[in-house]
């Protein structure tokens, strides 16, 4: 095989982004396509008190202005909480938030003209940090909530009316308070954790093309079918009448999930009726959404031989200025800081509130690396308290296999102890050297919202050629290349003969969306599904022309053997059909009550992680270096090994930039570093020179051929593991992060 | 984001580029741009327009002279400083400084003299610079002046170079000690940095003279004027008592800014250690004792 074939078989769409083939949004040309660019809010919370446009407008080459009056009478949009205009109405909630469009033939003049565009604002008071946003007399950032039940997650939120709290969510099991009067020893802990940008390479760039009664929409939407039903809702269109594609997207990181910027750019296309693209700069994407931060308090009781008696855990979400996902966000952080131990007696509460600061949105484990952080660097603070190993502490505690932490959610299907075993046997396996080298240890189990909701498409062609059509997007993560894989093992043919279509709604069937570790599983499920049903059809069609017993037939490469003879795939359809031509269709659905309601009870599988990390620091200056990192998931089976580790390893480097750089910081509101340049991610120079990824496999998952979901999990550990390694070794316990240098050297000048 | 828009120059010889800059209003000189078009796209710098200084001869020349100074054209590279022979084999620590600015793109476009002109506070080149004792060489329409390089960031983001003053050329003597240089950073720029040139006697054992020079903590490289007293005239092996003995005092001396990239006492203690290593530097490479 050559280099681009090898390349092709991992993955089909790396020799068109390698070689600069690959067509994103910004590389579409929609013919009569005018360009948008948006003026943004300098004011953290203000009344407009006017806008003026007529200087742009008089710009050679600008066609108009979008602004709130044009869009009012649509009302406002949200995938929870409807509490999102298309563009600011009368006021702005937070620094960025889009308040006209200036539409014009080419970007160069739109932006120009944007400059022009005079907007008077009249300060509000604010609530720019979560205990602001909680305080009694706090400015209300929305006057009311308006929940929407089941409109994309089942459930939907709680909010607290009169109030910034948006959603609470509370679950208790047992008698915490009987368990600690009885407890041995308790210890509490406050973490807290910043807002995080998802920093995708490709920043939000949506086209959209409104014609009469029909829309269609370019965007890299991690949830085309979400978005397709927002913009039906609010600009009163059918489903049917709502196209939206998905080209190459340059990540996403749940960034563009739900629903960004394509209301905007669709009203946008409205107003003119022409096609309009809005491509973001890195800064804009920056000011769109970001992760929400937290401010955790956790408790925990043991007894004498320290057994967990009893959790409790109070998490503070900051949501920013539109709810977006932030209520799943916090209900997930409570469900997250649990396991996988066993805790007999639980009390978790969790809300999520607005503050005036870029809306909250879902990440890459959505709640799951505020949880993590708070619990497991509390484990060994509970640990070192009681004077016992942190490990050991785990392994007395740890669930097994089979058993609930949490009687409404499913029994765990892993072995946390065999995970935690295999990244220390990593660490053991290679030659320990000297000196001041300190390891820390965090483990996760986290409850995906993987939604058994999905339908899948798979045509045979005469040749032998496969065509597969889900909603799932290709954002990276290989979803489509392993897709390919599950169509081509399910039809006995080569991966190469499977083609996957880049996702359209006008095409692809219904699917929930990419997000949550589920495509693997769920959409997977449905391919398979779909390649089962066409590989009836056409063994159905030789039993019949043939007149042979089902039983004696079997697909092969190339077509179906009778067990005398190899007929083709052209053979049989020629003779079928009479003529030289045609195709089978499988369809293949996925519903919570697909494989006997086996898929109904959450989570559909566990995603776990276990991470051991090893740090050096300089205590001159402060700074953590991490020599070697090893990190451990359960993924039942590993259907394309490469795009896996890649996965494992990218989000764990991910989690570097969270536990070592990054922080989206606010000053009363004012973003200060949302730009490129102040805001620091890893670089690949900070990556573990040995990195160590075990994924192991029992081939027990519920996904095709016993897959589980994974790509999320490896976030998890990477913080709290570096956390513990300076509190066991140096003596310090950070509880905020990133850890950058200044932080750790402060906390060694206060130890010494 | 895109700039405004500009007009665009590409003049042959200095004196048209200087007239090109200097004929009215707002026009730049654009060297490798990436400050410049960066700045232009945020719309924090406006200009109408661009005089691009790539086409003029001559001005990348790396050179060791007659008078043993060594001269580098304003418009060197950072790459190309990084892998010059005469600045590997002379002084290597300019050759590291620059072998590690920025990252790989900034490097291969980005050149000495923008990056002076620039007068960004969290730089590398002006601390090491000035410790070399370096002099720049500006061309206006006046004629030809020279300035220390001590004297020629201003203040934040300013310079004394007039705007219609070309910097042509950066020279120093030829380093007769060990030349040192340690920066650090968490982030795109270094938070501080230290750079320390010792002249040492022809037996080795002797500093006759020495520049310390402290960069990003405030708004331009600032001297550390007591080591350097200290230092004079000292035996290498009593270096580092010596600066052990004054070091508090002369880093409590520095005017030290609190931005994002550290608390006062900490980039003040940070110089400390930094230049605490270049002397072990210092005196494992070239102090001989
Ligand atoms: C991402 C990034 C990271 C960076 N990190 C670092 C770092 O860690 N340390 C560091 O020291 N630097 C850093 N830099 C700065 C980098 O060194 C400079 O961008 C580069 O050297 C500037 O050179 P240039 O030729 O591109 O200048 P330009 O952008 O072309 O010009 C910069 C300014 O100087 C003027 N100018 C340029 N040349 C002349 C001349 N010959 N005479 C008169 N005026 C002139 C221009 O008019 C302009 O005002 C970084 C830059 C970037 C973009």
């Amino acid at each position: 095989m050559s280099a681009t074939d090898n390349m092709s078989a991992v993955r089909p769409d790396l020799i068109e982004k390698v070689t600069g083939r690959a067509a994103y949004v910004t590389d579409l040309a929609i013919p009569g396509m005018l360009h948008g660019f948006v003026v943004r809010s300098p004011a953290i919370h203000a009344r407009i008190v006017s806008i003026d446009t007529s200087a742009a407008r008089s710009v050679d080459g600008v066609v108009d202005v979008l602004t709130g009056d044009d869009v009012a009478s649509f009302g406002c949009w949200g995938v929870v909480l409807k509490d999102r205009p298309i563009i600011a109405i009368d006021r702005v909630r937070y620094v960025g938030e889009p308040v006209a469009v200036v539409i014009a033939e080419t970007i160069e003049i739109a932006e120009n003209a944007a400059e022009l565009v005079n907007v008077e604002y009249d300060e509000l008071p604010r609530a720019t940090t979560i205990q602001e946003a909680i305080m009694d007399n706090a400015p209300l950032i929305h006057e009311r909530h308006e929940n929407l039940e089941d409109f994309y997650f089942k459930g939907g939120a709680r909010p607290t009316q009169n109030s910034n709290v948006f959603h609470t969510y509370r679950n208790s099991v047992g008698d915490v308070d009987a368990a600690e009067a009885a407890a041995a020893y308790i210890h509490e802990d406050r973490f807290t954790f910043p807002a995080i940008s998802h920093f995708a390479m490709e920043p939000h760039a949506v086209i959209a093309d409104f014609r009469g009664d029909s829309l269609t929409v370019w965007a890299g939407a991690q949830t085309p079918t979400a978005v397709q039903k927002v913009l039906s809702r609010l600009y009163q269109l059918p489903l049917a009448k709502v196209r939206v594609i998905v080209p190459f997207v340059g990540g996403g990181f749940g960034g563009k999930a739900s629903v960004k910027i394509e209301p905007l750019v669709a009203a946008a296309s409205w107003k003119v009726q022409r096609p309009i693209r809005i491509a973001q700069s890195m800064i804009e994407s920056m000011l769109t959404c970001r992760r929400l931060g937290a401010d955790i308090t956790i408790r925990t009781a043991v007894d004498a031989k320290g057994r967990i008696l009893a959790k409790s855990a109070k998490l503070l979400l900051d949501g920013g200025a539109y709810s977006d996902t932030g209520s799943a966000v916090a209900t997930k952080a409570a469900n997250r800081i649990m396991g996988p131990y066993v805790v007999p007696n639980l009390r978790l509460e969790a809300s999520a509130v607005y503050t005036n600061t870029i809306p909250g949105a879902a990440f890459r484990s959505i709640g799951g690396p505020q949880a993590v952080w708070a619990k497991e660097s509390h484990m060994d603070n509970v640990a070192s308290a009681i004077g016992m190993d942190p490990a050991e502490f785990r392994l007395l505690n740890f669930a097994s296999r089979g058993e609930r932490i949490r009687p409404d959610l499913r029994a765990l299907d892993m072995d946390m102890g065999e995970l935690m075993g295999r990244v220390t046997q990593s660490f053991a396996a290679k030659a320990q050297s000297s000196n001041r080298r300190a390891s820390g240890l965090a483990v996760a189990a986290t409850d995906p919202a993987n939604t058994p909701i999905s339908n899948a498409i798979v045509r045979l062609k005469i040749d032998g050629s496969i065509l597969v059509s889900v909603s799932s997007i290709e954002i990276g993560q290989g979803a489509h290349a392993t897709m390919a894989r599950i169509a081509a093992q399910t039809l006995k043919q080569p991966p190469s003969a499977v083609t996957v279509l880049r996702t359209d709604t006008a095409v692809a069937p219904y699917d929930w969306g990419t997000g949550a570790s589920r495509s693997t599983v769920v959409v997977g499920l449905s391919v398979e599904n779909a390649a089962l049903d066409a590989a009836d059809q056409i063994l159905e069609m030789v039993a019949d022309v043939w007149e042979l017993p089902r039983e004696s037939l079997s697909l092969v490469e190339g077509g179906i053997s009778t067990g005398s003879e190899v007929l083709t795939f052209h053979q049989i359809f020629h003779r079928a059909l009479g003529v030289d031509s045609g195709e089978v269709i499988g369809r293949g659905a996925i519903t919570p009550r697909s494989k006997k309601g086996a898929l109904a009870e959450s989570p559909l599988f566990w995603e776990t992680s276990a991470g051991l990390a090893e740090i050096v620091v300089d205590e001159d200056t402060g700074e953590i270096h991490v020599p070697r990192y090893a990190s451990a998931a359960d993924v039942g089976r590993v259907i394309n090994r490469v795009a896996a580790e890649g996965q494992d390893e990218g989000a764990a480097v991910m989690g570097f930039g969270h536990a070592l750089h990054e922080a989206l910081e606010f000053e009363d509101g004012q973003p200060i570093n949302a730009t490129p340049i102040d805001y620091s991610i890893p670089r690949i120079s900070d990556v573990p020179p040995v990195f160590d990824t075990i994924l192991v496999e029992n081939g027990d998952g519920p996904g095709p051929g016993g897959a589980k979901g994974m790509g999320e999990g490896a976030i998890l550990p990477v913080a709290p593991a570096i956390a513990n390694a300076l509190f066991s070794t140096y003596g310090i316990r950070i509880t905020d992060l990133p850890m950058t240098p200044e932080k750790v050297w402060r906390a060694l000048q206060k130890r010494s | 984001m895109l700039p405004s828009p500009f007009e665009f120059d590409r003049p042959s010889t200095i004196e048209d580029a200087i007239r090109g800059v200097g004929e009215s209003g707002d026009g730049m000189f654009y060297s490798g741009g990436t400050e410049l078009l960066l700045a232009m796209k945020m719309r924090v710098i406006h200009t109408d327009r661009l005089i691009d200084i790539k086409g003029i001869f001559g001005l990348n020349r790396i050179c060791l002279n007659e008078a043993n100074d060594i001269e580098i054209g304003a418009r060197c590279t950072h790459a190309k400083i990084a892998s010059d022979p005469v600045i590997r084999e002379h002084v290597p620590a300019l050759s590291s400084l620059c072998a590690n600015v920025a990252n790989i793109r900034v490097r291969s476009v980005g050149t000495i003299g923008g990056n002076l002109c620039f007068g960004e506070p969290h730089a590398d080149p002006p601390t090491l610079l000035a410790a070399l004792n370096a002099r720049l060489v500006l061309i206006g329409r006046d004629g030809t002046r020279v300035v220390p390089a001590d004297d020629f960031i201003r203040s934040e983001l300013e310079t004394i170079r007039e705007p219609d003053e070309l910097l042509t050329l950066i020279v120093f003597p030829c380093p007769n000690g060990p030349v040192t240089y340690r920066r650090f950073k968490h982030g795109e720029r270094p938070s501080v940095n230290v750079a320390m040139a010792w002249s040492i006697d022809a037996g080795k054992a002797t500093i006759k003279g020495a520049r310390v020079r402290v960069g990003a903590l405030g708004s331009r490289p600032q001297p550390l004027k007591v080591v350097e007293d200290a230092l004079r005239g000292l035996p290498v092996r009593e270096v580092r008592s010596a600066i052990e003995a004054v070091l508090t005092t002369a880093l409590d001396e520095l005017e030290v800014n609190e931005d994002r990239h550290g608390g006062a006492d900490y980039k003040r203690h940070l110089a400390g250690v930094l230049l605490l290593r270049n002397v072990e530097e210092a005196i494992s490479v070239g102090g001989g004792a």
